[in-house]
């Protein structure tokens, strides 16, 4: 491995992070923090900090016994802490639990994004991705609409003579006075099939592929009758280049890399343990019901 | 829609923006001018090349909750925005409870609103925070949720809430904990968002509660991430915030200077405000008078009539000869069941007569606070925005799908004796918009000029234009919509002063969903203020499926019914699949102040519960409603002397 990739590696940036942040507890406490120690030292810096949370919630500085109270505060609960910890009251929290995994998997989710991804990265994803965001074919018709509600029976029959003349008439067929008047679109343009499909309902589209190019076929029938349609083009879904794709790539690729480093660094830290499992899981019964439900905004 | 690529804004403008001064005076006349801008005197070949209006109405949800909101959170919501905008765009995802969900196909747009108060508040508590656990009351909802009383605790949450007693430590603006959500919700937002296919807009909810009254408002950002995230999101807390929309318009109006970024307000529907999201003669200890109309008009273009919480269009205690009036009410009383509701509060609190006293309160104070125009959103509190009656994924996360949620109770208050059941809850509902384009601003800016319609979840295509001169054959054209804007204005829009001797007239038209059920028949529904000043209404059948004849009574029969419940099954072999007509008022009086919406109604199909029980195999409780006949709703044409 080169220097660079090394520099790189999004594990070595997690390590490097909580090396610091580790080195930071240490020292910021005057060295002397952590259960068992029985000096508190509150550094300029700590008071400082606590001014200004104070200022940011009041808009103004606290007095000098707002600080005090302030100081005495933090003096409590440092001394709380520190004697619940040597107590174990922390030990089978589960929100304390919960809060330290979080924040132990934020770290490597931050680390994460440390560096952008690189081209080589992009590529690497657009290759195993293309297929799923291959822009969708799309298709440009006419259609001549044949109202089963208003014609009822005869619409069938009617469909299929007025299909005779279209035919007849050919791809430039005048159609504004043929079928049914309708709300829906009489031309089509170039369009994607899921527009298509939105417009008159799942499934039409796919049809639409049976139809020959400059022919008029049909019917086709929908929720709201029959269609007689003449597609006169298609263009196939085309593979998206990296350029179009560089946000998308780049969101897909941080996730993916979020996901693989905190499997890999539960994977690694699972080696440092043994783990004994005394009773198997049992299998999941039917899902536990749901608290009472109460209320809602 | 790829048309929309060829369309040019400022035509579109031209003729869509009817709704301003000038513009209003000769909007409805059969202007020579603009019907050349329709139908161009040299004509494309093919007609519908260079066309200036909005094509097809995009679906979308104004108002999503995701673990963000503090109640939700606590309810056992876990999706965040990007999973709220991921599953609207049609992915498939795992839902809060643990099941794979996805959308019959994808919605258009979405706002995900998470409350402003407390943003960021769950995660925040359940991360341990010292200063929030340090209060007797945030250690008491840590312990209820960590207990496995998660529901407990977000009812006592909202309750604390709209008493105003929340425990130090709650995020405000300002603090850490709070702007991380906010940027949060602005960087999904930003990752979804997709010009031309799907629109993720940024926003949020002002949840102003007080008394349990819910006056929530959603604000919408028409911007970007940059500029939204100038500001932080507005609350109802004193100092920082208030509970009085006075003050969030002038939130409002600073945004929108300080961001460069249009803002809009939509009002939550206002049937748990006991009678006060629509005040007539004084709000907050003020009195109603122009400055409030006009800044109400201003700000809050639209109205959600119908959501999970019930449909808020009209009650038949106001609309007694109304009788598709009785549609999933919600009238027990507010927010969190502590006040019951008595009949002098539903004046209101619904839509209609809301709509009717702004036409008084405009012969008074010059300006109609309440012109607004109509749409549909979830609320849901799930992150989900799935509102199809057979994918019906609940308000809350205990109320996805289950078997449970046929028998359980959703809120009670002892007190009171009010209590809600979980099958009370609608599968309601979507935000229908004639925007040009699949863009922020485009749809924006539709929602601007109200050219929006309600849906209680299907998504029908409907289209209202009001003007002078429709006639008969209009109804037949080939282009309805060329000749509705051509002749007229869409809806949202406003007729003026009459041509002498003329009535309004209306062309109205709907298509089915394309998925979904046939239609049963389009309605209009007039309210105006008589020569005494009062408000009067009436709901007129203006087209119908079939041959039904109306009754001596004036009352058309019912579709019918081919539900089978016990399959939840239904067929298309009654209603229309498209209905279309001209309308011409027979009752107008040039002098008086009038307001028309459309009212579409489908044939009846199952309601979830109907869903439900089939797939479950439980039995519903006695009342359940297993069939209901979903409808949309358009945004009024308003009618000025």
């Amino acid at each position: 491995m080169r220097l660079k990739s090394i520099l790189r590696e999004p594990l070595l940036h997690f390590l490097a992070i909580g090396a610091a942040l580790f080195l930071f507890f240490h020292f910021s406490s005057g060295g002397s923090a952590g259960p068992g120690s029985t000096r508190i030292v509150i550094s300029t810096g700590q008071i400082a900090h606590l001014e200004a949370g104070f200022t940011r919630t009041w808009s103004r500085p606290p007095s000098e016994a707002e600080l005090k109270g302030l100081i005495d505060e933090w003096v409590r609960e440092e001394i709380a802490v520190r004697e619940a910890m040597a107590a174990g009251l922390d030990r089978d929290d589960s929100v304390m639990r919960r809060r330290l995994r979080q924040k132990l998997e934020f770290l490597v989710e931050d680390s994460a994004e440390a560096s952008p991804p690189t081209d080589d990265e992009l590529k690497a994803w657009l290759a195993k991705h293309a297929d799923e965001y291959r822009s969708e074919p799309r298709v440009a018709f006419r259609q001549v609409f044949v109202s089963r509600d208003r014609r009822g029976a005869a619409a069938e029959a009617d469909a299929a003579a007025i299909l005779k003349r279209l035919t007849a008439e050919g791809s430039s067929a005048r159609i504004a006075t043929l079928g049914d008047a309708t709300m829906l679109p009489a031309d089509f343009d170039l369009a994607p099939l899921r527009d298509v499909d939105r417009m008159f309902g799942a499934g039409f589209a796919r049809q639409l592929d049976a139809a020959e190019l400059g022919k008029w076929s049909g019917p086709i029938r929908s929720g709201y009758g029959l269609h007689l349609v003449l597609v006169h083009e298609r263009v196939e879904g085309a593979l998206p280049n990296l350029e179009a794709l560089r946000p998308v790539a780049r969101r897909e690729v941080l996730a993916e890399r979020r996901k693989r480093q905190l499997a890999a660094m539960y994977d690694r830290l699972l080696e440092k343990y043994t783990v004994v499992i005394e009773r198997p899981v049992a299998p999941q019964g039917p899902a536990s019901s749901p608290a009472p439900a109460k209320g809602g905004s | 829609m790829n048309k929309r690529r060829f369309l040019t804004m400022t035509i579109a403008a031209g003729l869509l923006l009817p709704t301003f001064g000038a513009q209003a005076q000769d909007a409805g006349t059969a202007d020579k001018a603009k019907l050349d801008k329709a139908f161009p005197s040299k004509p494309n070949y093919s007609p519908y090349a260079g066309r200036t209006f909005p094509t097809m109405p995009l679906f979308g949800d104004t108002h999503l909750h995701t673990g963000f909101s503090m109640d939700a959170g606590a309810f056992g919501a876990r999706l965040t925005p990007r999973d709220a905008y991921k599953f609207a765009r049609g992915e498939e995802i795992t839902s809060n409870s643990g099941q794979p969900v996805k959308l019959s196909r994808p919605l258009d747009f979405l706002v995900v609103a998470d409350h402003s108060d407390g943003m960021g508040f769950f995660p925040l508590l359940m991360s341990g925070d010292p200063a929030l656990l340090a209060t007797p009351q945030g250690r008491q909802w840590y312990d209820l949720i960590r207990g496995g009383k998660g529901a407990e605790a977000a009812f006592d949450i909202i309750r604390s809430f709209g008493l105003q007693q929340l425990p130090k430590g709650f995020p405000l603006p300002g603090t850490a904990a709070y702007r991380n959500a906010w940027g949060e919700t602005i960087k999904a937002a930003e990752a979804y968002n997709e010009p031309g296919r799907f629109t993720a807009f940024i926003g949020f909810e002002w949840t102003s509660n007080t008394g349990g009254n819910n006056l929530h408002r959603n604000v919408i950002f028409r911007g970007n991430g940059t500029q939204a995230a100038l500001v932080e999101p507005y609350t109802t807390m004193p100092p920082l915030g208030s509970d009085n929309p006075v003050e969030l318009w002038k939130y409002m109006a600073a945004t929108q200077d300080k961001t460069g970024s249009e803002v809009l307000a939509i009002a939550h529907n206002g049937n748990l405000s006991n009678g006060r999201m629509f005040p007539v003669v004084e709000a907050f200890g003020k009195k109603i008078d122009r400055e409030y109309a006009q800044n109400r008009a201003r700000w809050e273009p639209l109205y959600e009539m119908t959501q999970t919480k019930g449909t808020g269009e009209a009650h038949p205690f106001l609309s007694p000869n109304d009788e598709l009036a009785d549609f999933e009410l919600w009238d027990k009383s507010n927010l969190d069941g502590s006040v019951p509701k008595t009949k002098d509060m539903l004046e209101f609190e619904y839509a209609r007569s809301a709509l009717k006293n702004g036409l008084r309160l405009e012969d008074v104070l010059g300006v109609n606070p309440y012109k607004f125009g109509m749409i549909g959103s979830s609320d849901a509190h799930t992150g989900l925005a799935a509102m199809e009656e057979d994918n019906f994924f609940g308000k809350t996360a205990p109320q996805e799908p289950s078997p449970e949620r046929m028998s359980k109770v959703f809120f009670a208050d002892p007190k009171t004796g009010v209590k809600v059941m979980d099958w009370e809850v609608g599968a309601s509902g979507y935000a229908a918009v004639w925007a040009t384009e699949n863009t922020r601003e485009a749809i924006f800016d539709a929602m601007k000029r109200r050219e929006t319609y309600a849906t209680t979840g299907p998504r029908m295509a409907v289209r209202f234009f009001g003007g002078w001169d429709f006639v008969a054959a209009d109804a037949t054209n080939r282009m309805p919509a060329a000749i509705g804007y051509g002749k007229g204005v869409p809806m949202g829009g406003d007729l003026a002063k009459a041509p002498n001797g003329k009535a309004p007239t209306f062309l109205v038209a709907a298509l089915k969903d394309a998925i979904g059920a046939n239609l049963d028949r389009i309605q209009v529904v007039k309210g105006w203020v008589d020569k005494d000043g009062k408000t009067q209404e009436k709901v007129y059948d203006v087209v119908w499926s079939g041959n039904r004849k109306p009754g001596a009574d004036g009352k058309l029969p019912p579709v019918g019914n081919t539900v089978d419940v016990a399959n939840a099954t239904w067929t298309n072999t009654i209603g229309a699949p498209e209905l279309i007509t001209v309308w011409k008022d027979p009752q107008f009086d040039p002098k008086l102040r009038a307001f028309y919406y459309a009212r579409v109604i489908e044939i009846p199909t199952p309601r979830w519960t109907a869903y439900d029980a089939k797939r479950f195999g439980v039995k519903p409780l006695p009342e359940t409603r297993m069939v209901l006949q979903e409808r949309a709703y358009t945004a009024p044409i308003w009618y000025t002397p």
